[in-house]
């Protein structure tokens, strides 16, 4: 008995849930906002639970049968004559069932939460048909059989993120112009990402002949092992060579969707949606697909790596390298630009830039399990503090309201305004610097945005402790993987001890001294909507470092070796424990093929970098100290932030050097490189290209005056000189010619009946008197 | 020559002079009737030669050609008929000297 | 010659021309019957698309030859002969053609007003005119419809159109003319040479023309000036801009593909080895042509120039698939053919019922229409979408199938070269693609609404609903389930491929080798 044939219907409740709030939902919410809102958002929050119920079944299933299940529906390709076949098909493993449970779990919890945030919007029934929509690409990005299947849901996030970014289009005052601006931005941004893809996906059918992972895994394996070369139409290659570019073109892709250097500029933009939005899109969800996908082809990267000279894209520089590289260096950036921001929200969104850049970085490591086991403790704690984040600018909005129209029967659940509108003066309800002191007044909310704000900076035992201390061990336990891991460590340290950094300024400057606004003063605590997921996540995210407990060896980092070779081992042995260690991993390891290879194959087939598996005490220490010395240093850099003066200059801005190299983050270099440089760049040509060259030139100069005014000159010439005198000389002389004849000619036309009936009788007389005497 | 019996040669005559006066009264009268009228005179002049030599020479032929000219003559009459109501409605004359839009 | 007649294809084609003789007999003087026009008309293209929906499903799709045949000799002197028929390669364009035309008629019901009469008559005769480009199986008789279909749209863009209507129809016509001349030459040399103008028996014998590449060129020319095909384009947007609503969609739909189609139908089988030759130069013309097409678009103010301009970047994707010359980018060509016809004939319904509400084109005049006209706004998304290529639409069918072919073309890899190159170039028209889809949806629809006239806007009425709606079915039909579509042309496709191309490509490729 198994759930793998309820695969369809993961599909077939959110899209239940699109139809009932795109159609009636909206309906319902304009007749009766109160009633309609109940069930606009209970229905399809009721279709995420039910997504949910099927993602939990199809878990148990596969508790008892690993291996990945195919459920075909129908064809959606087939061109016979090329030979090119997709289906539409479930892929159930237990890499996709993780992922399902995390987002249809985090999805629900994010749709309660949005009941709450979203009520009183005009809007109600069409956030929810989106948020469902969302659900139902990102199922089929992460259940897809093959990387086409994945790019169907790839594409269709993206859409939703469009639609969710620019979801308040209407405001006023330039407000709503800027939210569908950065909507726009996030579609165009992802599909530069969406290109590669393209790219990718071609090659991949050109080499092994199709686009199903399955296959294609299997024959790059086979061809690896026989050291095949690869024929393509312009040249055989080694396989190495090829994959390299494959899997380089999947790390663009990956960057586009989960915004790592270049491509991350959307994501801070992103925020202008709704609070809901960011902590399910662009926080848990759907910014994780890029780990996934490079989860997914792990080994497309472990053969590249394993290929040696072939492999290199550049130097010694492998593509799995240059992923640690490029994941590295965003979590460094986004860290640092993370300083600098006073928006609630904009700390969160470069926050978790920076965290996307610590998963790509592990998966770029080989360490597929550490980037997934930190993709879902992220997803829990970031979820956490994104809601946190809404509850308080939900809180700020309250207090600002309530302080500016003075009257106490107009507020509570009955205001008529959806957070974030505009009251037409400067206050800015997400702006840190105003805010100050609300532990007191939001209670729930400053509670969980602790053990959220904690775990992300990484203290024990919070589950940010050990997916964030996985990753670093990976670093320790691999010493012979040369400088690529070495440069990512250290990079990936500087990155750590920025993350508690700036959440400690964040929490310090919301939650702690005095409020530096009125509106302070009126917040109240959100309601029972929001606060609900908030602790729900919070005790997630307390235990949710028990998925993988890494198991403790006394001895340290040179043990890994033995963890390795432990590992390997029956899995009952080790689960005999009073709890269960590396759970994850065990549960992954069945999915991540190259895991086998390296590991079970006789002989190893490829070098995976080793797996952490017992818990690296110099790692774990050497973070912890850190984290907590950046913790100890931002609560003294921020402590007694002036009520009077709540927009002086920023305590590290006052520094001398400090001071001007936070200046240079926060004027955002990178994003000003990006939209001011090239896509001016690319901009302003492209409108001359089309006034001057296409209209000005090819459309009036060549067409209306070489072509047409050259025509009407020859033709000009010829209708006035040569034809009248010369070709009409002639014509007309004949024709007054026979005009002259005729003229005599017709005098004999007398119209009289007699005249004619006359010449009739004399001609056949003359004809009689002819055949008469003719014979 | 034997006036009592009356030869081929008396309905050639006959017919000749049924001719002339036909053709005559085509060409010099102006009324639109007459004019038609000296037309079937000329038809039935034809018609007498026809039944003439028929009989003179044993041969039904010539008989049988007659029942046509009558049918196509009564045709031509209604045809005829027809036009010169026509031309009387548009002129108030039948006077075929007025009728001459033909004229170049 | 052996004489055939299953007669089905010459009934389609005369049931638009009993419609006209029909409205003949009508006057539009009253209010009556102008609405019995209408209705006449309507029902005329109705049953047009039943008879062709008839066709397509009795279609054997197995089959790689000619279908539905009706031929016989017509003046046997010259070799000319009656022949039509349909294969995979025409199937789909014959239920496209009836579809559109029987959707440009529906949606035509409220935005003319003036010469009914004339106007319904001239839209069947390009019905009629349509079908036989499609069906013609001998060259004579093809040249006929082809130049024939030019005269109703002339007249439909002449009386009916925009301000500047009367430049923009004589361009049309002049252009498209002066293209088919040389054409007309080759059909005539190709004709006297081998006796005959059934194409079935040209194709047989097309060994007597191989390496007399200006014919290839006279064919190529008077169909990328009908694709169009970078540079040949500055025609399309003073006829898009000026033609009426359902002449734009026509245009779009029907009239374009004519050019893609006869690449296919032509080029293709006659001149295997020049088609080879000349793949590269028409791919890298197509490329520019999907680039600047989205460059230029995306300057436009103005929304229906626009479209217009996106109409060639999208051509050039067909382009490039029928000249990757292997069955994948073929078929995707052909499929993406059927697609942009769906895609853009919707958007230029978008874009007339907008404008015949506002009066207006320009961009900055619109903002916040998804507030007023919601239903509207999610359907035209959906479109944008599907034309700008989502996975799940039809867009991406073909736009994949063609870039996956593209790349594994032998025929642009001829002489090492790499046809890798000529993908990423393409694959940045996806990129270009929501750049300016986006920037017209986002002008148009989002943003506060701020304009009085633009709040007061009304939603579709039933038929214009109806109208979307049938648009849509197939962009989402199309989108998830092309399979059945591929298999309509699966047969004659790798026929065409596998007896004509795969040899040309192998002694091209021997020559380059030596």
């Amino acid at each position: 008995m198994n759930a793998f044939g309820l695969a369809p219907l993961l599909l077939v409740f959110p899209m239940i849930g699109v139809i009932f709030n795109g159609w009636f939902g909206y309906r319902f919410v304009r007749a009766d906002a109160k009633v309609g809102e109940k069930w606009a958002g209970f229905f399809s929050t009721g279709m995420a639970l039910l997504s949910f119920v099927i993602a939990v079944l199809i878990w148990v299933s596969l508790l008892n049968d690993h291996h990945s299940h195919i459920i075909p529906l129908f064809d959606w390709f087939n061109i016979q004559g090329g030979l090119f076949r997709i289906q539409w098909a479930f892929q159930l493993d237990t890499l996709s069932s993780t992922m399902l449970l995390v987002i249809t779990g985090v999805g629900s919890l994010i749709h309660i939460y949005a009941i709450g945030y979203m009520h009183g919007d005009k809007e109600f029934a069409r956030f929810f048909s989106y948020l469902n929509l969302f659900l139902f690409f990102m199922i089929i990005l992460v259940t897809g059989s093959s990387y086409l299947m994945l790019f169907v849901g790839w594409e269709g996030v993206g859409l939703c993120s469009f639609l969710l970014i620019g979801f308040w289009f209407d405001k006023p005052d330039g407000v709503g112009w800027a939210n569908s601006m950065a909507a726009r931005k996030a579609f165009v941004a992802n599909r530069v990402g969406d290109f590669a893809m393209i790219l990718a996906m071609c090659l991949t059918f050109w080499v092994f002949g199709t686009m199903d992972y399955e296959p294609v895994f299997e024959s790059a394996i086979e061809m690896f092992k026989a050291g095949e070369e690869v024929v393509l139409p312009w040249g055989t290659y080694s396989l190495g060579a090829v994959l390299k570019w494959i899997t380089f073109l999947f790390l663009v892709g990956a960057a586009g969707k989960s915004a790592q250097i270049p491509l991350f500029i959307w994501l801070p933009d992103a925020m202008a949606g709704p609070t809901p939005v960011s902590a399910l899109i662009h926080a848990a969800t759907m910014v994780t697909s890029g780990i996934y996908l490079i989860t997914r082809s792990n080994v497309l990267f472990e053969i590249v790596r394993a290929s040696g000279d072939s492999g290199h894209l550049f130097g010694n520089i492998s593509t799995p390298d240059l992923v640690a590289i490029v994941g590295a260096l965003t979590a460094l950036y986004a860290g640092l630009v993370a300083f600098t921001q006073n928006d609630v929200k904009k700390v969160l969104a470069y926050s978790t830039v920076s965290q996307l850049g610590f998963m790509i970085a592990a998966v770029g490591m080989g360490s597929y399990i550490a980037g997934m086991f930190h993709l879902i403790t992220h997803a829990f704690f970031k979820a956490l503090l994104f809601m946190g984040s809404g509850s308080i600018i939900h809180g700020m909005e309250h207090g600002h309201h309530h302080l500016h129209d003075h009257h106490d029967d107009h507020h509570g659940d009955d205001h008529g305004e959806h957070p974030g509108e505009d009251h037409h003066d400067d206050f800015d309800p997400q702006d840190m610097r105003t805010m100050g002191g609300l532990r007191h007044k939001m209670p729930t909310t400053f509670w969980t945005y602790m053990v959220g704000s904690l775990a992300l900076a990484g203290i024990f035992p919070l589950a940010g402790f050990w997916s964030k201390d996985e990753i670093l061990a990976t670093v320790a336990d691999n010493p012979d993987q040369g400088a690529v891991f070495t440069f990512v460590g250290w990079t990936l340290t500087i990155a750590a001890f920025c993350t508690a950094f700036y959440m400690t300024r964040q929490v310090k400057m919301v939650f702690f001294g005095e409020g530096r606004h009125e509106a302070v003063e009126h917040v109240p605590e959100s309601n029972g909507y929001m606060t609900f997921p908030l602790v729900v996540l919070a005790i997630a995210v307390i235990f949710a470092g028990a998925i993988n407990f890494p198991k403790i060896e006394f001895g340290g980092g040179e043990q890994a070796y033995a963890g390795v070779l432990a590992a390997v081992a029956p899995a009952e042995e080790e689960e005999a424990g009073l709890i269960p260690t590396l759970a994850l991993e065990h549960w992954l390891e069945h999915s991540i093929e190259s895991y086998y290879l390296t590991n079970k194959a006789d002989p190893p087939v490829l070098e995976m970098p080793h797996w952490p598996t017992t818990l690296n005490f110099r790692v774990a220490i050497q973070s912890s100290i850190i984290a907590i010395a950046a913790i100890v240093l931002g609560w003294l850099f921020y402590s007694g932030w002036s009520k009077e003066e709540p927009f002086a200059k920023d305590r590290l801005e006052a520094i001398p050097v400090v001071g001007s190299v936070w200046l240079f983050f926060q004027s955002l270099p990178f994003d000003r490189l990006m939209i001011n440089g090239w896509v001016e760049t690319i901009f302003k040509p492209m409108a001359a290209l089309s006034e001057r060259l296409d209209w000005d030139f090819w459309h009036d100069y060549v067409h209306n005056n070489l072509i047409r005014d050259s025509f009407i000159s020859v033709a000009d010439v010829l209708s006035n000189a040569v034809d009248p005198d010369g070709v009409d000389g002639v014509v007309n002389g004949t024709g007054k010619l026979i005009g002259a004849f005729s003229t005599q000619l017709r005098r004999i036309q007398t119209g009289n009946v007699g005249n004619y009936a006359l010449s009739l009788f004399i001609g056949v007389t003359v004809l009689v008197v002819y055949f008469i005497f003719a014979s | 020559m034997d006036l009592t019996t009356v030869t081929i040669e008396w309905y050639i005559a006959l017919s000749a002079i049924l001719f002339t006066i036909g053709a005559l009264g085509v060409l010099l009268r102006r009324d639109a009737i007459i004019i038609f009228m000296s037309v079937e005179l000329m038809l039935n002049s034809a018609n007498l030669l026809l039944v003439a030599f028929a009989h003179h020479l044993g041969d039904a032929t010539g008989q049988v050609l007659v029942f046509f000219v009558m049918t196509v003559a009564a045709a031509e009459v209604a045809v005829g008929l027809a036009l010169i109501v026509a031309i009387f409605q548009s002129k108030k004359s039948i006077d075929i000297s007025e009728v001459n839009l033909l004229k170049g | 010659m052996e004489s055939s007649f299953s007669a089905l294809l010459t009934i389609l084609m005369a049931i638009p021309l009993v419609g006209v003789l029909i409205l003949l007999f009508m006057s539009d003087e009253t209010e009556e019957g102008a609405q019995g026009i209408k209705i006449a008309a309507n029902l005329v293209a109705a049953v047009a698309l039943v008879f062709s929906i008839i066709i397509m499903i009795s279609f054997d799709g197995t089959d790689p030859g000619l279908q539905f045949e009706d031929k016989f000799s017509w003046i046997p002197a010259l070799g000319i002969t009656y022949h039509m028929g349909i294969d995979g390669l025409s199937i789909l364009f014959l239920g496209l053609t009836t579809f559109i035309m029987s959707l440009a008629i529906g949606a035509s019901w409220n935005m003319i007003t003036e010469q009914i009469k004339k106007y319904y008559i001239f839209l069947l005769l390009l019905e009629t005119g349509m079908l036989g480009v499609f069906f013609a199986q001998d060259l004579f008789l093809f040249y006929i419809f082809w130049e024939f279909t030019l005269v109703p749209m002339y007249f439909l863009i002449g009386i009916w159109g925009g301000k500047d209507r009367v430049y923009a129809s004589l361009k049309f016509f002049l252009y498209t003319m002066a293209g088919s001349l040389l054409m007309l030459l080759a059909i005539l040399y190709m004709g006297i040479q081998a006796e005959t103008f059934n194409l079935p028996e040209l194709i047989a014998q097309n060994d007597l023309w191989v390496g007399n590449n200006w014919l290839f060129w006279g064919f190529a020319i008077a169909f990328a000036i009908k694709v169009p095909v970078f540079p040949f384009h500055s025609w399309l947007p003073d006829a898009h801009t000026q033609a009426p609503t359902a002449g734009s969609i026509i245009l779009a739909g029907v009239l374009l593909k004519m050019g893609t189609y006869g690449f296919t139908r032509f080029n293709l089988p006659l001149f295997p080895e020049a088609s080879v030759e000349a793949a590269p130069i028409i791919a890298v013309l197509a490329i520019i042509g999907i680039i600047y097409g989205a460059i230029v678009s995306f300057a436009q103010t103005d929304i229906k120039k626009l479209v217009a301009y996106s109409s060639i970047s999208h051509l050039g994707f067909v382009m490039l698939g029928i000249f990757s010359l292997n069955e994948i980018g073929i078929q995707g060509a052909i499929l993406q053919g059927v697609n942009h016809g769906l895609s853009t004939g919707a958007l230029f319904f978008i874009v007339g019922f907008i404008y015949e509400q506002r009066h207006t084109r320009e961009l900055s005049a619109f903002g916040g229409l998804w507030k007023s006209i919601p239903v509207f706004a999610v359907l035209s998304l959906v479109v944008s979408l599907s034309s700008m290529g989502l996975p799940g639409l039809n867009g991406f069918v073909g736009e994949f199938s063609i870039l996956l072919g593209s790349m594994g073309s032998d025929a642009l890899a001829v002489g090492g070269s790499r046809p890798w190159i000529y993908t990423a170039f393409a694959t940045t028209g996806v990129i270009l693609a929501a750049v300016y889809l986006m920037k017209m949806y986002q002008g148009v629809f989002m943003g506060p609404l701020d304009k009085e006239e633009n709040a007061n806007l009304r939603e579709m009425n039933g038929g214009e609903m109806a109208i979307m709606l049938s648009f849509l079915i197939f962009i989402v039909w199309i989108g998830v389930n092309s399979q059945p579509w591929f298999a309509a042309m699966d047969a004659t496709v790798a026929d065409l491929v596998n007896t004509q191309i795969a040899p040309a490509i192998e002694s091209i490729t021997a020559i380059a080798g030596n």
